[in-house]
């Protein structure tokens, strides 16, 4: 098997570079067809998210896969670049160390932030995709199978996506879950409508979270983000009213002074009745004064506080990333074995076949000499022959059944060479 | 059967401490197997906990003709319902270290039980009233769920303060809602069941009081409650603790919210305590005539009317074959023979004086 693949991402690429290498769905599947056109003996993916670009081409010899400065050209070609714009820019591995790249992305260990979910569900769309161009692809079916097998053992055996690592997610996933049991009933208060509050969100209605109020002093844009998450609007105005009901608040506006002052929340504070309140304070200068932590129902989260499990649960997937490193170095050798050990059936069989077809003529040619022979000789010598013949194979067949456990390969193309097998 | 004898406290109590290891050890690793390891010795426990306390209870019943035959297995009792539930949270709740706060009150329970394996039993005449039923029952009941609201209520106070001091810590627990909630159903149901074994009480109380005036034909203290009984005192104060506490939390909601209500069930727990440790002391519910303290029982079988200080030491009497109660030791061990003991059976020392 040969496999290359070529690529960027946030690793070694800027976002100017990755932007120019971008692709969408579509172009995606006109890039394939593209590929097929210009290379016909082979087999392509290509996987396109916002942190990289990557281009694999597979083929069952050398010859037909495309050398990696010859997919570099197809890139940069295909989207209206010099190659020289992008070379600099771009990875390229081969074999062993593509399949050991695809395996470590599919287990998201290269990813931006390690552990996350969605890279996995991007491998299995480009593969997809590659499968509805409608082409043949057996060597990509098998290493891009094996690669989600990988990520799922990756997943099942470390703690290396159960750690939240960035603010937003650590946040929804992990403090809101030891506070509230489910979100499904809660009064949600969003203060602000940035970036940061939408991202919140997402996690927020992941998890369940349906009663969402967001506040912003520009209504505007508080409307675009009600909208998207199904929630309502509230007048800036009303504020203490939607403090009185809530029980989780998303602070993230930019405001320079508090938002929420101590006096204020004292008033807010009666009419609550001792309602267990979570308040996520995100916004830089913070939003609520920071006395309002000290009420006995109210437990104040600010950005430097989840900073810190953040940064714990970072130490925390180090700690895992060399037990899923072992995996994927485990994985990709099995999976070498496992081609060497199929292509090495077939080498095998071949070579019997030939042997058998050489004992039958010159035994046919023999026995068509030889006259008057009782059928207890004619049997005595085909029995012959095919000792010798057995005899023959017996040490290098021995060989390549000890060489199926090496991924190296070099005696069963030796075995080839030497004995014209095909393919 | 005779399997069922094998099985001890020993089998049960060790599954439990074991559990209770694994617990502990999830504050320093991570092992995904443990969760199963975990939950089939509780299983495994628990079935064992489940053999003893019928067979247990069937020689009881036969024996005396009452279900919970002495404060051994009340004991025995309340921890298996206690680690009933602790396997229906694990399963509920895995990845909390629920058995962590939960385990050491039904070991403590089941220690309790077999310290007990030596005291008096259940007077049995009293106990095969339908008012003892619904007393013992409602009191084992109500302080099982006294312990369990203790339990959420620590587990809550320690949530919350992981979480005011922003420690994340370095084992999970239920959240603050879930906590919340269970406590407050624990004070709802606590306060039912130990109103049922106070009403109960006083009734049975009220009872014995008017058929003991009536044999001795005076009409003084009939029907009327002895407040000066510790356990009745004691018990009423719980009781009206519970009610208050109720009262308060269904009518007032912020005493429901929060902190209040671990601080109320917490407190629920050490008053049971104390009135166990009072009821326990003055022999409430025991037979004081057949065991006035454990050494008590010390004494022959009923079917001979000699006590073995009467005879020779050196064991050569004369006369018929008779048969020598072995007392109970002190410190009981864990064991089928101290269970039976327990439960008012007397494990028995065949002796043949005729022959020795």
């Amino acid at each position: 098997m040969n496999l290359q693949v070529i690529g960027c991402s946030h690793h070694h690429s800027s976002v100017s570079v990755r932007e120019k290498l971008a692709f969408t769905e579509d172009q995606v599947r006109s890039f394939l067809d593209k590929y097929h056109q210009s290379f016909p003996k082979s087999e392509a993916v290509l996987l396109a998210t916002c942190n990289r670009t990557e281009f694999y081409a597979a083929g069952k010899s050398a010859d037909g896969v495309p050398s990696s400065q010859q997919m570099i050209e197809f890139l940069a070609d295909n989207r209206g670049l010099k190659t020289g714009d992008i070379s600099n820019n771009l990875f390229a591995h081969q074999d062993r160390a593509a399949i050991a790249h695809l395996f470590s992305v599919a287990a998201s260990l290269d990813s931006m932030v390690v552990g996350e979910a969605q890279i996995l569900s991007q491998v299995k769309q480009a593969y997809q995709i590659a499968v509805d161009t409608g082409q043949q692809i057996p060597l990509t079916h098998l290493v891009f199978q094996t690669a989600m097998k990988v990520a799922k053992r990756v997943a099942s055996e470390t703690d290396i996506h159960t750690t939240r690592v960035s603010v937003p997610s650590v946040a929804v996933n992990v403090l809101t879950k030891q506070i509230f049991e489910r979100l499904q009933d809660k009064r949600i208060l969003i203060l602000g409508a940035g970036k940061m509050a939408e991202e919140t969100l997402t996690y927020i209605a992941a998890t369940g979270g349906k009663d969402i109020v967001v506040t912003n002093r520009t209504r505007r844009r508080a409307e675009g983000l009600a909208e998207k998450f199904n929630g309502q609007i509230a007048d800036w105005n009303d504020l203490d009213k939607q403090l009185i009901d809530a029980d989780l608040i998303v602070s993230t506006t930019g405001a320079t002074e508090p938002v929420v002052t101590h006096e204020q929340f004292k008033l807010v504070a009666q009419k609550r009745q001792e309602k267990t309140l979570l308040i996520l304070d995100l916004a830089i200068p913070r939003d609520f004064d920071s006395k309002i932590g000290d009420y006995e129902s109210v437990y104040l989260y600010t950005l430097d506080d989840l900073q810190k499990e953040c940064e714990k649960n970072r130490q925390s997937r180090q700690s895992q990333w060399p037990k899923a490193q072992r995996i994927v170095e485990q994985e990709t050798a099995n999976f070498f074995q496992d081609v060497h050990r199929r292509n090495s059936g077939s080498t095998i069989a071949l070579l019997k076949k030939q042997a058998n077809n050489v004992k039958n003529s010159e035994l046919e040619r023999l026995l068509g000499r030889l006259d008057r022979l009782t059928p207890e000789q004619e049997s005595e010598i085909e029995q012959s022959f095919h000792r010798l013949v057995n005899k023959l194979l017996h040490p290098p067949l021995k060989s390549i059944n000890a060489d199926q456990n090496s991924e190296a390969g070099g005696l069963l193309d030796a075995m080839k060479r030497l004995f014209q097998l095909g393919d | 059967m005779e399997w069922l004898q094998k099985i001890s406290i020993t089998c049960f109590a060790a599954s439990y401490l074991v559990v209770f290891g694994i617990e502990l050890s999830r504050v320093f690793f991570q092992l995904d197997l443990r969760r199963y390891v975990r939950i089939g010795l509780t299983a495994a426990g628990l079935f064992a906990h489940t053999v003893f306390l019928a067979y247990h209870t069937q020689l009881s019943f036969n024996s005396q003709g009452i279900w919970l035959g002495s404060w051994f297995g009340w004991c025995l009792s309340g921890a298996w319902v206690l680690a009933a539930a602790y396997l229906w949270l694990s399963l509920r709740k895995p990845h909390s270290m629920i058995g962590m706060f939960l385990l050491p009150v039904v070991l403590l329970l089941v220690w309790f039980g077999q310290s007990f394996t030596g005291s008096a039993p259940f007077s049995p005449g009293r106990a095969k009233t339908v008012w003892n039923m619904v007393h013992g029952s409602s009191l084992l009941l109500g302080t099982v769920v006294v312990a369990l609201g203790f339990v959420f209520g620590i587990m809550y106070l320690i949530q919350s303060r992981r979480l005011k001091q922003k420690r994340s810590g370095s084992f999970r627990l239920p959240s603050l809602e879930w906590l919340n909630t269970w406590a407050e159903r624990t004070l709802f149901g606590s306060t039912l069941f130990l109103c049922g074994g106070f009403a109960s009480g006083v009734a049975l109380k009220m009872v014995q009081q008017s058929s003991i005036s009536e044999s001795a034909n005076s009409v003084a203290g009939a029907g009327s409650i002895p407040w000066s009984d510790p356990v009745i005192w004691t018990s009423a104060v719980l009781f009206l603790w519970l009610l208050l506490a109720t009262i308060v939390s269904v009518f007032y909601k912020p005493a429901r919210r929060g902190r209040k209500v671990a601080y109320v069930v917490t407190i629920s727990f050490l008053f049971l305590l104390l009135e166990l440790v009072i009821v326990w002391q003055v022999g409430h519910g025991t037979d004081p005539q057949a065991f006035n303290t454990p050494r008590a029982a010390w004494r022959l079988n009923p079917n001979t009317a000699e006590s073995i200080s009467a005879h020779p030491i050196n064991g050569k009497r004369q006369g018929p074959s008779r048969r020598l109660v072995v007392p109970p030791k002190p410190a009981a061990r864990f064991s089928l023979r101290t269970g039976l003991r327990s439960i008012g059976l007397k494990p028995v020392l065949q002796t043949n004086g005729g022959n020795s």
